[in-house]
């Protein structure tokens, strides 16, 4: 008998409970849910370490395409290979709530944007509700997360919070960074504060270029300035004098926050020019843990969320 | 984890031995068959100008080893995509930092988002070292 476990999106699934771990044999439709509103960005995430078992992994590569299961394929090694199976389920699925229930996770296709970012190309045909869901996928080896917006692009990068680098952060700062980055993180004294603040700026940075669609090589680091906010305010952003950065806004806004005290998660979404008056154009977001088809646990407002910039 | 189904492995044994890894032990021994595929162009073969030294192609392995972290008993050869070493932005970066201290060069953006392969950044360090 297979049982599809959802909780309500709004409870905590009971602690240490053994959970009979079994995917619905009916693959759609998923559980919807609402869509974002304007200026809202929907995150869900995956913790690979709480997805081992093989016949739920051998369900979600079913999900995949023939092309991206050549891609999980031609990675080297079974961690990189289940990161990038759920990756792609937790695209699929994700996107997938978010149609009504008459989107079949296995039937979206991507394309690619000028600069290489993925978009949806939907199909004709009877069922597909064209919506214009805009989409951001980033992982690490312990986290895997998806940001969806409606309309509006958006970006999201995510880091371990402890995350080292091989050179020293100031000698990174200074080959890709700007000026004024490198003499903010030079002003921080304690080096394990200065090795968050950079890890801070690095996921900021990416977050903005995969929320223009260009990624790191279309939009260097070094054409756009983010100016951390004093007192937890929300960073902002400058382009720099003199760039080559044709077509670079700097009209977005960002989010900055710790997840389950071990991530870093930043998300990066455009401004809605139509919308002049800040006080109704301020990002908000709505983060949830998935185990996809599983389970959902909606996490804002909880203690596994913490703001490191303010929203408001 | 659950063995995938996937065309069957093909590793093309005079590639692999053409490039030893940095380990000195033969990459043939060390490959692991866990679903992975070498595609092989011929076409690579019969390129002959612009061929990484072999020197230069080990010193990125090492380069991107230590980088990556990479288990001894996993394979880094001239093939080997970062992408698919599990490098993210940051990494390749750092890599591309390593590169240019340890070569002495300098890599323009431009540049960088075209290496895809070790071997693609051991050819590309032979050439900027040659016009220098």
């Amino acid at each position: 008998m297979f049982v599809l476990r959802l909780f309500h999106r709004d409870m905590l699934p009971p602690i240490g409970s053994a959970i009979s771990r079994r995917l619905s044999t009916t693959l759609f439709p998923l559980p919807s849910a609402p869509l974002p509103s304007r200026r809202e960005a929907h995150v869900w995430y995956i913790k690979p370490e709480e997805i081992n078992d093989s016949s739920s992994l051998k369900q979600y590569t079913d999900l995949l395409s023939p092309c991206e299961k050549r891609g999980v394929l031609s990675l080297s090694g079974e961690q990189l290979q289940k990161n990038a199976i759920l990756a792609r389920t937790l695209v699929r699925t994700t996107l997938s709530r978010y149609c009504d229930g008459r989107v079949d996770p296995r039937s979206i296709k991507f394309k690619k944007g000028l600069y290489g970012k993925p978009e949806i190309m939907w199909q004709d045909g009877d069922n597909i509700i064209k919506r214009p869901l805009q989409f951001s996928l980033s992982h690490t080896s312990s986290l895997i997360a998806c940001a969806v917006a409606l309309e509006t692009p958006l970006g999201i990068d995510v880091e371990e919070n402890k995350r080292k680098t091989v050179n020293s952060v100031i000698s990174v700062a200074r080959r890709y960074f700007t000026a004024s980055e490198v003499e903010y993180l030079a002003a921080i004294p304690y080096p394990d504060i200065q090795q968050k603040e950079f890890i801070h700026l690095w996921t900021l940075k990416e977050a903005y270029v995969k929320a223009i669609g260009r990624g790191f090589s279309g939009a260097p680091f070094k054409n756009f300035t983010i100016q951390m906010g004093s007192n937890k305010r929300a960073p902002k952003l400058h382009i720099e004098a003199g760039s080559d950065c044709e077509g670079l806004t700097d009209n977005c806004q960002f989010a900055l926050m710790e997840l389950n005290g071990s991530h870093v998660v930043a998300i990066c979404m455009e401004r809605d020019r139509a919308i002049s008056d800040d006080e109704n154009n301020l990002l908000s977001l709505k983060v949830w843990r998935t185990i996809p088809l599983i389970e959902d646990e909606f996490i804002s407002e909880t203690e596994a969320l913490k703001y490191i910039c303010s929203l408001s | 984890m659950a063995s995938l189904t996937g065309s069957a492995v093909s590793v093309s044994a005079p590639v692999m031995r053409r490039i030893k890894a940095t380990n000195g032990a033969s990459s043939l021994n060390s490959v692991s068959f866990f679903g992975q595929k070498r595609s092989f162009s011929s076409s690579a073969r019969l390129r002959i100008s612009c061929a990484a030294k072999q020197e230069t192609v080990d010193k990125v392995c090492e380069i991107v080893r230590k980088q990556l972290a990479i288990p001894e008993d996993t394979t880094v050869t001239g093939e080997s995509k970062f992408s698919e070493l599990g490098a993210d932005s940051l990494d390749t970066v750092e890599i591309v930092m390593g590169l240019e201290e340890s070569f002495d060069i300098s890599v323009d953006e431009n540049s960088a988002q075209e290496i895809a392969t070790v071997k693609d950044a051991a050819e590309m360090i032979d050439k900027l070292i040659a016009c220098k």
